[in-house]
């Protein structure tokens, strides 16, 4: 049985703490992605990029009553890719099993 | 969170773990639920009073409806502002009560203009449909009970007078949305009391 290798973007705790919570809603501001995952705002910033630039998400800013806001929203890319690290995961329990 | 590796077991939980921090961070306080109970128990509770006891005010007291709608505005404005993530359910149920208020717009122009019979029984019908929606996507039983209600008692409005159905629209609003909305607010405030560790 060939083993389905885990995609190393997703394959981290915080990238994919952030993309977990991005599957659950519609999207999400960097304030409810830091709160949810206690990470600090410089870590997380620079995760949120790298899922960027993965394609995995996208990011709106924009300003609301003269603060600056972070929108992130799941891609299609992202979900299809969470849903083959979710199902290699699963192959790799099941082989884990007697 | 630390950047560490992760095992598959590991993989599974925090995934679980997010999803679950996700889904609980959406509830209501039952407030737009208690408001609107509130208005359609008074308006047909009021009209039946004015069948009853022959007295008129001069004016259609269902207007009180439309005038609910600018506390109703400006609280989804407030909340919205406080809020920093947009679920698929509030999206969904935006929907679906949207839906919801346009068909009763388009029912009470339909009745100005035909004034059908029985046409308290459409009322009843429609106040059903979005309640059960949304008490069976929340698993909510007082919601979806109060939806069975509101389709029972069209079965009954059919066969009872105006003045009756009058009484059976605030016995639908109480059903549908004024108790749901009560034990909501009350399942939110234990919340709240339990997060603040009172």
């Amino acid at each position: 049985m060939a083993f389905k290798e885990l995609d190393p973007i997703l394959h981290s705790q915080l990238r994919l703490a952030v993309v977990s919570l991005l599957i659950s809603v519609r999207e999400a501001e960097f304030t409810f992605l830091k709160e949810k995952t206690n990470a600090t705002a410089g870590n997380l910033s620079v995760q949120i990029n790298k899922l960027k630039d993965a394609g995995y998400i996208e990011v709106t800013k924009q300003f609301s009553n003269n603060y600056p806001q972070t929108i992130c929203r799941i891609t299609k890319k992202g979900i299809e890719s969470f849903e083959d690290y979710v199902s290699a995961l699963q192959s790799y329990m099941n082989l884990g099993t007697p | 969170m630390e950047e560490n590796k992760l095992s598959e077991n590991e993989s599974l939980m925090l995934i679980t773990e997010m999803i679950s921090k996700a889904k609980s961070s959406y509830h209501s306080n039952g407030t737009g639920a208690i408001m609107w109970g509130i208005i359609i128990f008074f308006c047909s509770l009021f009209d039946f009073f004015q069948m009853q006891f022959k007295f008129d005010i001069g004016f259609d007291i269902w207007w009180l409806m439309f005038l609910a709608l600018i506390p109703q505005f400006y609280m989804m404005f407030k909340n919205g502002k406080k809020k920093n993530f947009v679920s698929y359910e509030e999206t969904t149920m935006s929907y679906v009560w949207g839906a919801f208020g346009l068909s009763i717009l388009m029912l009470m122009f339909f009745n100005n203009y035909y004034r059908p019979a029985h046409s308290e029984s459409l009322f009843l019908m429609l106040f059903g449909i979005p309640t059960f929606i949304t008490g069976g996507m929340f698993r909510f039983k007082p919601m979806i009970l109060g939806g069975l209600i509101c389709w029972a008692l069209f079965f009954i409005s059919l066969y009872t007078d105006l003045k009756i159905n009058m009484l059976l629209m605030a016995l639908a609003a109480c059903s549908a949305w004024l108790i749901p909305g009560i034990i909501l607010r009350k399942k939110c405030s234990l919340a709240a009391q339990q997060a603040n560790g009172i």
